[in-house]
């Protein structure tokens, strides 16, 4: 959320919320202005609390999350066709199959991605309230700026470019089990639109951090309905009743029963995931930002955190936490304990620009 | 009293589902999991790249370029365009068994245009699309006389048309090698897809009609000797019709599994007869003949068992530095 904007006002008390764009207005004593200027409204001012720190949160975090995942998906299944351009006289002759190319977005990977948007939880509500500071990654910006859209990119770019030449690659020289001919037009198609389902199946399973029975039943259920419907499509039945429509008739049976088929698919499918989860792995080692180290922690036993005030600066006085050598400037270190949320909030705003260093603070007052 | 009925009628639902807290399963990958993971892909993968590579240097594959570009070539007098019914003469010899025969050939099969030129309805076997193609086949559709050709289109125009025999020289006499070209293409093609006419004879289905332009003989003549092997399932045309991916690609001739070469041709001294006829030359392509054997992966391919090998390497790598990582930075916070 790039800003929240308040008001507070014995007659009335409205809010809007940016990134989700919604007003919302609380209702009280002196009359209901407030309320029926905006789209949504409450009784207590309190609830503004779990509606900005958790559900806003979340909002933000799954927005994000959301977008990214759409354009890498749809930069791995489009660009494939640029480095086939190379190869076919730069003719736009297509990769896929037709059918394929209509049903990927609406059928076969637009389900896990809505599941995630929906359900999908980094921290659980617990812990966004008790530490506010999670939400100044939504005011500053951070989880999808230009910067994370570039490198949305670049990865959508090398998992196309790894998905094509990969099987171009294996394909220049292979040939079935008897000799004869596996290199055609048919099963290329095939077997770079099974690595690429499989691959983008796989990233939303590696980015889906809250897996609750949706998210299983949409992912595994997109892999099973691309599995049917190839095989469905491919089928001589098809082919029987509309002939010119299905011109890849017996093409999975024939190609997915090869063994050398599978190895070119298992390869593209492993470089295409292996190295994302190494620098994501490597990224939560070496820097750290503050939803990994509360989703660290939550994992882990619950002893560590006190819940006497419920405050972020609480945890940043912790002696289980790691005291970061970096200079912190304009910590709150100085300030009496405030008596509002709110009031933390707005001095936090002002602090420091870099999440991590909300970990380096003033030594605790009450240890 | 009126204020709280309001409320009770405004509340939205109080259900796990509306209210985001349905029960869920939060995997965390932690360093426990990544780093065995990476170590077990590592080896996994290490393991299927050794038994690819040693098997692809288990095969051996022998490719002659009989273009005939160079003035030394055997077939350069065959690559004058004007010269017409040319015959050249490979002369090589094979130093382990082989069992395949194939020809390679470097055109781009997947150029958009000629990908679409095709009449899938001819070519299953339905009379009126013999009297009418389809435009998709243009500009392979009518002759200058306006007649329908069939099989339209540039696919089928362009079909590979050199033919080749082998010879062993044994004792300086050459002995025919038996060719098997039954089988060569794929079941579906031949059962399902491509449908002759039910009209017999076959001949008469084609009345009205003429060959592809580049054709020496019609459909229904592509094979004298085998009547199962005319029309649109003709071994060798349906080999053609698959339509390669690439723009080089080597596609099956004859298997060579026959009487005294059941188990492949022994080593020795070979010549191969090629009926010159595919012009390559004006667009500089190549052809060249291949002899090859097959393993459980198929042929050669010393790509996948490199790239395996690397990639097992690249994981067992990742795991020992991610290791290292995770060592250096967790015990430091916990003393």
């Amino acid at each position: 959320m790039a800003y929240l904007k308040f008001q507070r006002s014995a007659i009335h008390s409205a809010v809007s919320s940016s990134a989700a764009h919604i007003g919302v207005g609380i209702s009280g004593q002196e009359g209901m202005q407030a309320v029926l200027a905006s789209d949504y409204s409450f009784a207590q001012f309190r609830y503004l609390r779990r509606l900005l720190l958790v559900h806003g949160r979340w909002s933000y975090f799954r927005m994000c999350n959301f977008l990214w995942y759409f354009f890498y998906k749809n930069f791995a299944f489009t660009l494939v066709h640029f480095w086939y351009g190379f190869f076919c006289g730069f003719s736009a002759q297509t990769v896929y199959d037709q059918w394929f190319i209509t049903l990927f977005n609406i059928v076969y990977t637009s389900l896990p991605v809505l599941a995630m948007g929906l359900f999908d939880q980094d921290v659980s509500d617990q812990n966004s309230l008790h530490y506010p500071s999670l939400y100044k990654p939504g005011q500053q910006n951070l989880f999808f700026n230009k910067r994370q859209f570039f490198l949305c990119t670049l990865q959508g770019v090398s998992t196309s470019s790894l998905l094509f030449f990969i099987p171009y690659a294996a394909f220049s020289v292979m040939v079935k089990e008897d000799g004869s001919y596996i290199s055609d037009q048919q099963v290329f198609a095939v077997t770079i639109a099974t690595s690429l389902v499989i691959v983008v199946t796989v990233q939303i399973g590696l980015d889906t951090h809250y897996w609750t029975v949706v998210n299983h039943f949409f992912v595994w259920g997109s892999l099973i309905v691309y599995f049917a419907i190839l095989f469905a499509m491919q089928s001589d039945g098809m082919f029987g009743i509309f002939t010119s429509s299905f011109p890849f008739v017996g093409t999975a049976r024939n190609c997915l029963s090869e063994k050398s088929v599978w190895l070119v698919i298992l390869l593209t499918s492993v470089v295409c995931v292996v190295p994302g989860m190494a620098v994501s792995f490597l990224r939560v080692e070496l820097f750290p930002t503050l939803t990994d180290k509360v989703q660290t922690s939550s994992h882990r036993s619950a002893y560590a955190f006190s819940h006497q005030q419920g405050y972020g600066e609480l945890i940043t006085s912790g002696k289980n936490m790691k005291m970061s050598t970096a200079s912190s400037t304009g910590s709150p270190g100085g300030t009496p304990q405030s008596s509002t949320w709110i009031e933390n909030m707005l001095k936090r705003k002002n602090a420091v620009s870099c999440v991590s260093d909300e970990i380096t603070g003033a030594p605790a007052k009450t240890d | 009293m009126v204020k709280e009925e309001k409320e009770i009628a405004n509340r939205p639902d109080n259900t796990a589902f509306t209210q985001q807290r349905l029960p869920a399963w939060q995997p965390m990958l932690s360093a426990g999991i990544v780093i065995p993971g990476f170590v077990l892909i590592g080896l996994a993968f290490i393991g299927i790249g050794v038994a690819l590579f040693v098997t692809s240097r288990s095969i051996t594959v022998l490719e002659i370029d009989y273009t005939g570009v160079e003035k030394d070539s055997p077939c350069y007098k065959c690559s004058d365009a004007d010269v017409k019914n040319c015959v050249c003469n490979l002369v090589f010899s094979i130093d382990r068994t082989r069992v395949l025969l194939l020809w390679f050939v470097k055109l781009f099969q997947n150029y958009r245009k000629y990908a679409a030129s095709k009449d899938d309805d001819q070519l299953s076997g339905d009379l009126d699309a013999f009297t009418a193609p389809s435009d998709s086949c243009s500009p392979y559709d009518y002759n200058s006389n306006d007649k329908p050709i069939v099989p339209c289109g540039a696919i089928a125009n362009s079909m590979f048309n050199d033919t080749f025999k082998l010879y062993r020289v044994v004792n300086g006499a050459k002995k025919l090698v038996p060719l098997d070209g039954k089988g060569i293409a794929w079941w579906i093609d031949y059962n399902v897809k491509y449908r002759n006419p039910s009209v017999t004879p076959l001949k008469n289905a084609f009345n009205n009609t003429v060959k592809p332009i580049f054709w020496p003989k019609p459909a229904y003549q592509l094979d004298a000797s085998d009547p199962a092997n005319n029309g649109f399932i003709n071994q060798d045309f349906l080999v053609w019709m698959r339509r390669a991916a690439l723009p080089d690609f080597r596609k099956l001739y004859r298997r060579i599994t026959e009487g005294d070469y059941a188990k492949g041709l022994p080593a020795g001294n070979y010549s191969l007869t090629i009926a010159y006829n595919y012009p390559v030359l004006s667009f500089e392509g190549t052809k060249k003949v291949v002899f090859s054997n097959v393993s459980w992966m198929g042929g050669k391919n010393e790509f996948l068992g490199i790239a395996y090998l690397v990639v097992g390497s690249l994981c067992v790598l990742m795991s020992i530095v991610m290791l290292i990582v995770y060592a250096k930075f967790k015990f430091p916070e916990e003393d």
